[in-house]
């Protein structure tokens, strides 16, 4: 069953088209990520799911209701994380969530949610006091407290170290398990290839893709390379095989170029011929070699 | 909404700005207090003028100035529960500070200093409802467009010297240019300030005063409610 389902979903501020026709949908206990660079309408695009903003054109649904029209049947059944929002410096823990949980017709115990989050023994520590992962995991579970059948997670490990980026990747998959369909909003290639079951790929306020994270992988055809060092044998041809488009070799040191699966062909033909190899190398293609097939541009600014 | 006004009680004992709204008044009154005469009726309209100054130029907008910039109000409103919910119940507790930090001087001042305190309560809550809308709209405006809490609290704290001056909190206004002093009593805290005084004279307070503060309160509020933005 689609959780939420959206429509050709417009948004212009001024001059500026933000959203140009977005559609996508998201199954029930599925982690659905939302990929692209920043300023590509992501954000934007949560927020009219969520009903903090009013998109100029389009339709959605969530959970069958109409975000704006249904605001507090919505509200009740969506908890939200958004990106850049604090809490007041003084409150503490307890008090936080058990605030939350006021706000909603059935919530959840925060009680266990404090000890599911690793949170028990900073129950009465101020917010201002606790560690960026420890603000983290509160807020998700404050998203979590009202007991919700969708969450919506923006940047959640931006500013984590890679520790606690792992550790919070962990406690989302439990998320999921407990039956909540996730949308992960997330400009981390590695975030979203570890946790997402599948990707709607963001470009300049329109989505140009939608599928699994293997799946945008293996969709591109970019030429990539595979490096190895002949040890023993006499090199064989490798320029006829299916998907090699060029050979070169600088002593031992033998570079093979191609497109698609030519990798598992070439290690075939080397095998025939009992041509031994080292320090065989088979460049990974990533997600982010997807998104630059896809859109034409890194995701990765420092690229 | 009662656990959000429990929370936020809590929040505003945890702010160490709320000890100063209640303690600067009182420490002005007791610096100043053992050397009035019986009868006295400048010191008092002073100090309470002074008090519901500090509430509504300085905690007011900064907490609210802070909440819009932290995305607190934001985040509530992806709840079910409305984030004007949560301004009600800080206006409302701003006011109970103020009405704390007033009977904290009256109180003291009337045990203690043995100062004079006005007989006809009527006029007196009439002047001090008028009086803190007039700067709790002030404060109200400078949270609307502070784009955030630290602005919010220079704008209050920049605004609060010249509005002081000009309501005679600073120097008795009758060592005052006479221009300035006259300006300075159509001033929201001015007006407050000597209607307060002519309450505690044993007068009745200036309609046209009155007036003006509650011009002040309703034109001040409705520039706020236009500019004010949740995020």
């Amino acid at each position: 069953m689609a959780v939420i389902e959206v429509t050709d979903l417009r948004k212009r501020y001024a001059d500026l088209t933000v959203l140009d026709g977005v559609s996508f949908s998201a199954e029930e206990g599925e982690i659905f990520g939302i990929l692209g660079p920043n300023g590509t309408g992501k954000t934007t695009t949560v927020e009219c799911v969520e009903g903090l903003r009013r998109p100029d054109g389009g339709s959605i649904k969530v959970l069958g209701l109409d975000p704006v029209k249904d605001r507090r049947k919505v509200r009740e059944q969506i908890g939200v994380q958004l990106q850049h929002t604090q809490l007041p410096e003084n409150i503490k823990v307890w008090e936080a969530l058990d605030l939350y949980a006021s706000f909603y017709a059935k919530p959840r115990d925060w009680r266990d949610l404090l000890e599911e989050w690793g949170l028990a023994d900073k129950r009465n520590a101020r917010f201002g006091k606790l560690s960026g992962g420890q603000k983290q995991r509160l807020f998700i579970a404050l998203a979590l407290v009202g007991n919700p059948r969708v969450a919506f997670l923006d940047e959640l490990t931006t500013g984590l170290d890679p520790q606690a980026r792992r550790t919070t990747w962990e406690l989302i998959k439990r998320v999921r398990a407990s039956g909540v369909t996730v949308v992960l909003v997330s400009h981390f290639m590695d975030e979203v290839e570890e946790l997402c079951d599948r990707v709607a790929v963001f470009d300049r306020g329109k989505v140009v893709a939608i599928d699994t994270p293997a799946g945008l992988v293996d969709g591109i055809d970019a030429e990539h390379q595979m490096r190895f060092t002949l040890m023993a044998g006499d090199m064989v041809e490798l320029g006829g095989l299916p998907g090699v488009t060029g050979v070169t070799r600088t002593g031992n040191r033998v570079v093979v170029t191609g497109r698609g699966d030519f990798a598992t062909a070439v290690t075939a033909q080397l095998a025939r011929h009992h041509v031994l190899v080292s320090d065989l190398r088979i460049d990974k293609r990533t997600l982010d070699d997807a998104f630059v097939a896809l859109t034409g541009r890194s995701l990765d600014p420092t690229h | 909404m009662t656990k959000l006004t429990i929370v936020e009680l809590k929040l505003l004992t945890r702010e160490p700005g709320a000890m100063f709204s209640l303690l600067i008044p009182l420490f002005i009154l007791v610096v100043f207090g053992s050397s009035i005469e019986p009868g006295d009726t400048v010191l008092l309209p002073m100090a309470l003028a002074i008090a519901v100054g500090l509430v509504g130029l300085y905690l007011l907008p900064t907490t609210m100035a802070t909440y819009r910039e932290r995305g607190i109000l934001r985040r509530l409103s992806t709840t079910p529960v409305r984030p004007g919910n949560l301004l009600v119940v800080q206006l409302l507790l701003q006011l109970v500070l103020a009405l704390i930090a007033c009977a904290l001087l009256l109180v003291f001042a009337g045990t203690v200093l043995g100062a004079h305190l006005p007989t006809r309560v009527l006029p007196g809550a009439l002047t001090f409802l008028l009086g803190t809308a007039a700067m709790f709209a002030v404060g109200l405006l400078i949270a609307a467009l502070a784009p955030n809490g630290r602005a919010a609290n220079g704008i209050g704290v920049l605004l609060y010297f010249p509005m002081a001056y000009l309501a005679g909190l600073m120097q008795p206004t009758d060592q005052m240019p006479d221009i300035v002093a006259r300006i300075g009593e159509y001033t929201p805290l001015g007006a407050f300030r000597q209607s307060l005084r002519d309450v505690w004279a044993g007068g009745a307070p200036s309609p046209l005063l009155l007036g003006v503060m509650a011009v002040y309160a309703v034109v001040i509020s409705i520039a706020a409610a236009k500019f004010f933005r949740w995020e």
